[in-house]
């Protein structure tokens, strides 16, 4: 078979290997150095960072804006969600402010927000929110109704409460959507938390990207930017998707 | 009297990995036949006509398929209907011919007609149901007057009327025409009341059984001669080990 | 979500919402501690004069929009002239998939954010760095749809085809064609989208003109109802593109779908964790 293990990674790490070669090539050569710094300076960029003790400050305040505004537009998302997934009239109602907040770009909601709470840290929460919630929302609307309704009249015509209809035959056909919801909402939530911080941050991971781009730094600017796009990716492919297989083991099409 | 395609299959064999699905096959069908090819489940009936087809290649063996000095020009009606979703039923059948010109559409509007959906033209596939897809897929078959028709279980899915008429259709067709015909059905009573011939299959793609049904047509499902030969086949059915490999 | 015009029986309730919306706004605005929040009727004169053409900006509403979406279809064109042969060769060809897999998948998560501010730093201010930007941000979609339609052409039709010996030309037109239809597109649609939201953050870092930067523009020169009432065109533009355009188009082009008239929900979403149905609106748009 051509298609074995080995030759999967084989073509896998070629990519990575052309991929880094053209960079070494090009830099200096199509591009400026200053303009593409060769992938050596900019490890030596982020080891230099690391070693400054900068690092710590920034990714805390950018990751607790993260994680403080997430959680709010996670429980707000899911619930709008719920509500509009059950009820036709909530959909109706709803709808066009849920479309509205998923097609509107971030920079707007990020300048709006800026607006209203000028410099610091309320600002970036703010727009997290006002961002994220719409894909939690989209997310969990589809896993209302994916629900079957045979269940549901089942479960109906024996007379279930609500909370053992919503315990035993909605949450177990949300639960993948719940997860979904949570890797989409969050990757939007970190973006947004870093253009945020772009305009109004006083710090954070966004506040050094704007700096080194004042600076015409690129060297610093693309190590803050792997530095946070590397943790990012983690949790959103890993930590999150790992826990998901875990928790959904009893499904195996969903979790394989 | 025109040509009609012959058939000339010699140690056919095909594998899907592990799976074999046709074991050294060798028969001939010399024209003006309406073979049947029965068998359980699995035995390999699909792949053959697939295999006849030039869809999936053989693993080993010959096979030749002429009509007179040419190629046969080849008829398929799937086990499922494979219509294209997103084109009308009309354009369905104006799909598969070589032109396009009034006689060709003309063509394929009577033999809409025939399987008795002139009327859904326009429509899409997906606005048919499932018995009606497989009837487009068997006048696309005929539309083409082919010199060479494979069928592979086309009436199964058809409710017992419908399929009465169209089977009765397909033999005054064949009777009209005498093209030959490769007509794969697992219903033994369907086999006996059209065919001149009878292919038996068994587990593991082998052939384990050739016979001439020489009854005068038409044939009449109720009388004794075909009961009896019906009998007859089935007898024969149980007593080949059908299902061992 | 709910289709259709502000008719019907669920019409009633939309213009409830937006009814509602305003009346929140309106009662709200002088609660607030801040003086800088504008009320609706302030956005709605300022949104007026801007639709009327009268402008404190350098550029009237119709002249920035109208640069916006020059910038966006040139670079929505370049996304798909690089992204269609190499999708193509990633669902032909499977070394080139694991060659490549990995980058498209970067490409996908990579916020457009960065893309605007490279883009911004190697070219300076001006058409260039938008218009890569919008490029940059789609490609990754229009590559990873073609990949995935490609792998996804029903192989019984093409069976069927082989056995009927269709011509090679009819069968792409067909068959290969008519079943790629969805992935492009899913393509277009969320390539679009995402590229959209890149494009107003290169023009407020990278160039001096277009919808992103007049936004910019009201922001720096404090100017409440500027920022508010651009972000409602914004809203107006983006609701327009989605029901009028993308609605109509994917009804016409989906016509023979037995559910007819429903909006097509398919996509190559590129690692969907949901089988059976994905949630595209998701899995491709990201917020720049
Ligand atoms: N494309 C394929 N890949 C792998 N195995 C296949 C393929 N097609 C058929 N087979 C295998 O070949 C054998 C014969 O299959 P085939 O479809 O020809 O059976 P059949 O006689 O038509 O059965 P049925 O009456 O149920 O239609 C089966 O074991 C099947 O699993
Ligand atoms: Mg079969």
């Amino acid at each position: 078979m051509s298609d074995s293990r080995l030759a999967r990674a084989g073509w896998r790490i070629a990519g990575y290997a052309f991929f880094l070669g053209l960079w070494q090539l090009a830099s200096g050569t199509v591009l400026d150095d200053v303009l593409l710094p060769p992938p050596a300076a900019i490890a030596g960029e982020i080891a230099g960072i690391a070693a400054s003790g900068e690092l710590p400050l920034h990714f805390f305040t950018t990751v607790s804006t993260i994680a403080v505004g997430f959680a709010i537009a996670y429980v707000l998302g899911a619930a709008i969600g719920l509500l509009m997934g059950r009820s036709r009239w909530w959909e109706a109602f709803l709808g066009d402010g849920v479309m509205a907040a998923l097609t509107t770009p971030g920079l707007v909601f990020a300048l709006v927000t800026a607006m209203i709470f000028g410099l610091g840290n309320l600002g970036p929460v703010v727009a997290v929110i006002v961002t994220s919630f719409s894909y939690v929302t989209v997310n969990v609307v589809e896993g209302v109704r994916a629900a079957p309704s045979d269940l549901v009249h089942m479960s109906r015509a024996f007379g279930r409460t609500r909370t053992q209809l919503l315990r035993h035959v909605y949450l177990p056909f949300l639960a993948p959507y719940l997860f979904t919801a949570a890797r989409y909402g969050f990757s939007v939530a970190w973006k947004i938390a870093t253009l945020s911080e772009v305009i109004v941050g006083t710090a954070g991971i966004g506040f050094m990207m704007r700096r080194s781009f004042q600076e015409f730094n690129m060297t610093g600017f693309l190590a803050w930017v792997l530095i946070f796009f590397a943790f990012a990716l983690f949790l959103e492919r890993v930590v999150l998707q790992r826990w998901m297989r875990r928790t959904l083991a009893w499904r195996p099409e969903v979790a394989a | 009297m025109n040509d009609v395609a012959k058939i000339r299959v010699d140690g056919l064999r095909k594998e899907f990995g592990e799976v074999r699905a046709l074991d050294d096959v060798s028969f001939e069908v010399s024209g003006q036949e309406f073979v049947s090819i029965v068998g359980p489940s699995g035995c390999g009936k699909s792949t053959l006509l697939n295999v006849l087809s030039g869809v999936e290649p053989a693993t080993a063996g010959t096979i030749r398929i002429t009509e007179g000095e040419r190629r046969a020009r080849l008829g398929y009606v799937f086990q499922s209907a494979r219509l294209l979703p997103w084109r009308t039923v009309r354009d369905n059948l104006l799909f598969v011919q070589e032109t396009r010109d009034a006689a060709v559409r003309e063509r394929c509007e009577r033999y809409l007609d025939m399987v008795g959906l002139a009327h859904t033209a326009e429509q899409f596939p997906g606005q048919l149901s499932g018995g009606m897809q497989q009837r487009v897929g068997i006048a696309r078959a005929f539309s083409i007057e082919p010199d060479l028709l494979l069928m592979d279980e086309p009436f199964s899915h058809l409710d017992a009327i419908t399929g009465r008429g169209l089977r009765r259709e397909l033999h005054e067709l064949w009777t009209r025409t005498r093209k030959t015909v490769l007509f794969v059905t697992h219903d033994v009573s369907e086999a006996v009341e059209l065919s001149t011939r009878i292919l038996m299959f068994a587990k593991g793609g082998r052939l384990v059984s050739d016979q001439r049904v020489d009854l005068p047509f038409p044939r009449d499902g109720s009388s004794d001669e075909v009961a009896l030969a019906r009998a007859d086949l089935l007898r024969r059915f149980e007593s080949l080990d059908l299902l061992a490999t | 979500m709910t289709r259709g015009g502000l008719t019907g029986r669920t019409g009633v309730t939309r213009a409830l919402f937006w009814a509602a919306l305003v009346a929140v706004w309106w009662v709200a605005v002088p609660l607030l501690p801040t003086g800088l929040v504008p009320g609706p009727a302030e956005v709605a004169v300022f949104m007026w004069d801007e639709l009327r053409g009268d402008t404190l900006a350098p550029f009237t509403v119709y002249e920035s929009f109208a640069l916006s979406f020059e910038r966006l279809f040139t670079g929505l064109a370049i996304a798909f002239a690089v992204g269609v042969p190499v999708g193509l060769l990633m669902g032909l060809v499977k070394p080139a998939e694991h060659f490549l897999h990995d980058f498209t998948v970067v490409g996908l998560a990579m916020p457009s954010l960065v893309w605007a501010l490279v883009t911004g730093m190697w070219f300076g201010l001006g058409d260039l760095a938008p218009v890569t930007t919008v490029a940059l941000a789609a490609v990754a979609f229009v590559v990873i749809n073609v990949a995935e339609g490609v792998r996804n052409v029903p192989r019984e039709l093409l069976d069927m085809a082989a056995a009927y010996g269709v011509l090679r030309g009819r069968v792409i037109r067909h068959v290969v064609f008519p079943s790629l239809m969805p992935f492009f597109f899913a393509a277009l649609r969320y390539g679009l989208a995402n590229a959209w939201k890149g494009l107003v953050l290169a023009e407020v870092w990278a160039s001096t003109s277009g919808a992103g930067w007049v936004i910019k523009y009201w922001y720096d020169a404090h100017r409440a109802q500027g920022i508010v009432g651009y972000a409602l065109f914004f809203v107006i533009v983006a609701v327009f593109i989605e029901r009028a355009i993308f609605g109509r188009l994917s009804a016409r082009v989906f016509r023979w779908r037995p559910e007819i008239g429903r909006p097509v929900p398919e996509t190559a979403a590129a690692e969907s964790v949901v089988p059976k149905s994905p949630v595209p609106e998701t899995s491709a748009e990201r917020s720049g």
